[in-house]
């Protein structure tokens, strides 16, 4: 902090914590811009105002009052993009895209509050029996079993998540990030990850509903759905149920008088509210299944996970499904029994998986990275580096991780290109992104300007990764050992 | 049909006829298999008072002794399984129907013979496939909780048990043939563990199972040298003696009298248990390996010999070829090392020789399959001088069939169970006669 503008960069700093004074305006000159929605230019200047990117270009007119950055040996790109994250809500725990049978184990319930409509009066007296609620009585999908699809990641949205930090220091400035407990886990928003409060960082909402199965019936008491195929027909069942609602709610609106009015159902609300919907899809059965489930629903919808999709691209090509690769590398778990042989399957799967970005950019799938626990940034720089080493371009590797994440999530036209107009968002880095030697000088969130430190850059100490919590497998593992 | 119920027309006229003692008879006119000894084409055997008094091309008729015609039957000894849990569990689903698996680490005084059931149904079911011999277990091999202190280690006395008599005193050939003991293991940590994570379960590191392990090796070691100071305590008899049944039941053992039936499906499990017989110098025996791995040599060097399980079942891993259970007794039978067969069940107890003709397909020579049905379990489990083949002075245990026992196709016509015919009705044969009868 001891260059000429650092007075000012510490001000930007702490701007977010005082919102009026954030306009300020600053211009990278003659750095290399990435812009990602054009060419690049490689001696260029972009200017941000007011939390917006102002100008970008070769011929650009630098206003008075603004804070010039020498960008020489600069690179600027488009902030990433995590698509799909639970940054920004500290209690979520990553939902695993399920590596088993295409679904996941109970996990916990994170720390949100359960839904009110739900309980009994006596539950909401006892809080054991509401966090319960909905739990031990569930025999079938009349009784929405663990569907919080009214529930909101824009309401849930707190900026003390200290992940955001590490995030930032990786080059992230947004992310999809999505409530995670029950099956239909609520609505998410794109949030920017920076803001003094909750709701000065949600830029897009609601952005869709995430899908996650989960089989074992709901913890303690079994309970509908227990197996993957009740998931499965749940799911079915409450699309068709929100199909029957709207035409109720049309057919009452379009005439009121003399008719019974159809019961609020805030879970079909969620649903309707959602523009698309997130289907876990890791293995490739799940995958050829989530592809006609996904059809057959008549939504728009997204895969997510597809660690073994290197055996379906053609088929996800044709289905014309855009897609959210898992950056939680699969790896052998640590501390195994040394003599256990990893079965070939497993072993396949390890060396494939960082390929399938790849193969996705090849075959023109719509593709975009997601952080899955992975939320340091020397091991998200690192996961992102495997699949470039696995044959990702580095123009592919940021494009997944701007415009393509901006683009499925319907925000292109705000962020995810370093283009006029837009939320100047930025990462300028020292070298290119994501090579091992490369420093983020400077993040831009909203407009307000951050210099990660090396410390965060660098990574904490081994095992001390933070919210160092089941799914958090650090992204190291994958680079020593046997895969 | 099996049965050959001409055979059981003709049997009480013969011996009315006779006056015969219902443990005497001549077989005659048959091709015995004696196992130990080449096929002897039109011979015949002599049954006097359950014991065989002789084996022959030709053999004299003898007073009181019952001549059955065994034109074109075929005479091999009684086959043994051995391991099941036959005798003491009926219904597998019906908890009451059940009497194994104690709760506890070490329980050497539990006795199967005594829970044996005479009048369960799976005797005359196993009876019928030929076996007229089985070791009965008092555990099932199923462990309780994960590397925890909880899981049992010794279950208690295997009995071996002919499958024929109104009593299981009548029917117990070696009331305390073995020892069942289920060696631990070090339960997955990392890959399965991280499984168990999912499901909310507690994770532990390699590291941190091993340690368990190694603590549950020091408490085995620790309950064995409990024995050897009773047995000293007992030697010298003070009078501060008190009688513990438990550690009296360990005596055999650490004597070498009594073997252990260490169940050790894995390699790494094989040679712990190995070392651990050294150290301790008692006599095992290798039950249920699901691989051999390095261990045969070793196996063989030691002359330990190993009870192998069911072979109609999945390999191991998802990687093993599709016939490595198939091929596995051949594996054991190249190293040298000596073996039998056992189902460690009830219902399937009578597919045992099948399990082995199955080997016999992918390999194992059929004398060695047929050896590891008879005598060799019989030496293995400490009756080779009464059971397992076709001799003078051995239990006169055999069968009279229409073809080779390894065969599916072939009927058992007769069993004879210490010289004495046994029926080979069971609850099979009733609901097949019943159901032909259907109009």
């Amino acid at each position: 902090m001891k260059h000429h503008y650092a007075l000012l960069a510490a001000a930007l700093a702490i701007a977010p914590l005082a919102p009026a004074e954030v306009p300020g305006n600053i211009a990278i000159k003659d750095a290399h811009i990435v812009t990602v929605s054009g060419a690049d230019l490689p001696k260029a200047t972009i200017v941000l105002r007011n939390g917006l990117i102002e100008d970008v270009g070769t011929n650009v007119t630098i206003p008075p009052g603004t804070w010039v950055i020498d960008g020489t040996g600069l690179t600027v790109y488009p902030g990433f993009i995590d698509a799909l994250s639970t940054w920004g809500i500290p209690g979520a725990i990553p939902a695993p895209a399920g590596r088993a049978a295409g679904a996941a184990a109970q996990s916990p319930p994170a720390q949100t509050p359960a839904p009110a409509q739900a309980l009994t009066q006596a539950q909401q007296q006892n809080p054991i029996e509401a966090e319960n609620a909905g739990r031990p009585n569930v025999h079938g999908p009349e009784d929405r079993p663990q569907t919080y699809s009214f529930e909101r990641a824009a309401d849930l949205i707190t900026p003390t998540d200290n992940r955001l930090e590490a995030a930032r220091a990786a080059g992230f400035t947004s992310a999809a990030t999505f409530p995670n407990r029950g099956i239909v886990e609520g609505l998410g928003a794109v949030i920017d990850l920076s803001g003094e409060r909750g709701r000065d960082m949600v830029v897009a909402q609601p952005v869709g509903q995430q899908i996650l199965f989960r089989v074992g019936g709901g913890g303690m008491g079994r309970a509908f759905p227990a197996s993957l195929m009740g998931n499965i027909a749940y799911i079915r069942q409450l699309y068709l149920d929100l199909d029957q609602y709207k035409r109720a709610k049309e057919t009452y609106a379009s005439n009121p008088s003399g008719n019974r009015r159809p019961e609020y159902d805030h879970d079909l609300e969620g649903l309707a509210e959602s523009p698309r919907i997130l289907l876990p899809a890791d293995q490739a059965q799940q995958i050829d299944r989530m592809i006609s489930f996904g059809q057959e629903l008549k939504v728009p919808y997204v895969l997510y996970g597809l660690h073994e999709a290197f055996k379906r691209v053609d088929q996800i090509k044709q289905a014309n499904v855009p897609a959210l690769i898992s950056l939680k590398w699969p790896v052998a778990p640590r501390d195994a029994d040394p003599t256990d042989i990893p079965n070939y399957r497993d072993l396949v799967i390890r060396e494939q998986a960082p390929a399938v970005a790849g193969m996705f950019a090849k075959a023109g799938v719509k593709f975009a990275f997601y952080s899955d626990g992975v939320d340091t940034a020397p091991e998200l720089k690192r996961a992102v580096k495997k699949a470039m080493d696995a044959g990702l371009s580095r123009a592919d590797a940021v494009r997944a991780l701007t415009l393509n994440a901006a683009e499925i999530y319907g925000v292109a036209d705000r962020m995810g290109s370093l283009d006029k107009g837009k939320i100047a968002n930025v990462v300028v880095t020292k070298g290119d992104a994501f090579d091992d030697r490369t420093t983020v000088e400077y993040v831009f969130v909203d407009g307000a300007m951050y210099q990660p430190s090396k410390e965060l850059q660098q990574g904490p100490p081994a095992g001390g990764a933070p919210g160092g919590r089941r799914g958090t497998t650090p992204g190291n593992d994958s680079e020593g050992g046997r895969n | 049909m099996r049965t050959s119920w001409l055979a059981l027309l003709l049997a009480p006229a013969a011996a009315g006829l006779l006056i015969a003692a219902d443990n005497s008879v001549l077989v005659r006119n048959v091709d015995v298999h004696p196992v130990t000894g080449p096929e002897i084409h039109n011979g015949a055997v002599l049954v006097i008072d359950g014991k065989i008094a002789e084996v022959g091309a030709r053999v004299a008729p003898r007073a009181g002794a019952r001549v059955v015609d065994g034109h074109g039957l075929q005479l091999y000894p009684g086959m043994i399984n051995a391991a099941t849990n036959v005798g003491l569990e009926e219904i597998e689903s019906i908890r009451d129907t059940i009497d194994l698996d104690e709760i506890g680490t070490f329980n050497p005084e539990l006795r199967a013979e005594i829970a044996f059931n005479p009048s369960s149904e799976h005797i005359e079911v196993t009876r019928a496939a030929g076996i007229t011999t089985v070791i009965a277990l008092p555990g099932s091999g199923g462990r309780g909780g994960r590397g925890g202190a909880a899981s049992p280690v010794i279950t208690g006395q295997g009995a071996l048990m002919h499958l024929e008599g109104w009593t299981w005193e009548d029917m117990a050939v070696k009331p305390s043939a073995v020892m069942d003991m289920l060696f631990p293991e070090i339960q997955g940590g990392g890959g399965r563990g991280g499984f168990a994570a999912l499901l909310g379960g507690p994770t532990r590191t390699y590291a941190e199972e091993e340690k368990l392990y190694k603590q549950k090796l020091d408490q085995i070691s620790q309950f064995f040298n409990e024995a050897r100071e009773y047995k000293a305590a007992k030697a010298a008899a003070g009078p501060g003696f008190k009688r513990d049944i438990r550690l009296e039941a360990m005596i055999p053992v650490i004597d070498g009298q009594l073997p252990l039936f260490v169940r050790a499906e894995r390699e790494r499990m094989i040679k712990d248990a190995i070392e651990f017989a050294d150290k301790e110098k008692v006599k095992i025996i290798i039950a249920d390996p699901r691989e051999m791995g390095s261990t045969g040599p070793m196996l063989k060097a030691h002359n330990i010999p190993v009870v192998l399980g069911k072979t109609f079942q999945l390999p191991m891993r998802d990687d093993d070829p599709y016939d490595a259970p198939y091929t596995l007794p051949n594996e054991f039978y190249k190293a040298g090392v000596k073996f039998c067969f056992g189902t460690f069940d009830v219902e399937f107890a009578r597919n045992v020789p099948f399990e082995a003709a199955q080997a016999v397909a992918f390999g194992l020579p059929k004398d060695a399959a047929l050896k590891g049905l008879t005598i060799n379990s019989a030496e293995i489990l400490g009756v080779g001088n009464e059971l397992g083949s076709i001799e003078k002075g051995k239990m006169g245990d055999f069968i009279l069939t229409d073809g080779d026992p390894l065969e599916a196709k072939t009927n058992i016509k007769q069993m004879f169970i210490g010289g004495r015919e046994v029926s080979l009705e069971s609850r099979h044969t009733r609901e097949y006669e019943k159901w032909m009868k259907r109009p």
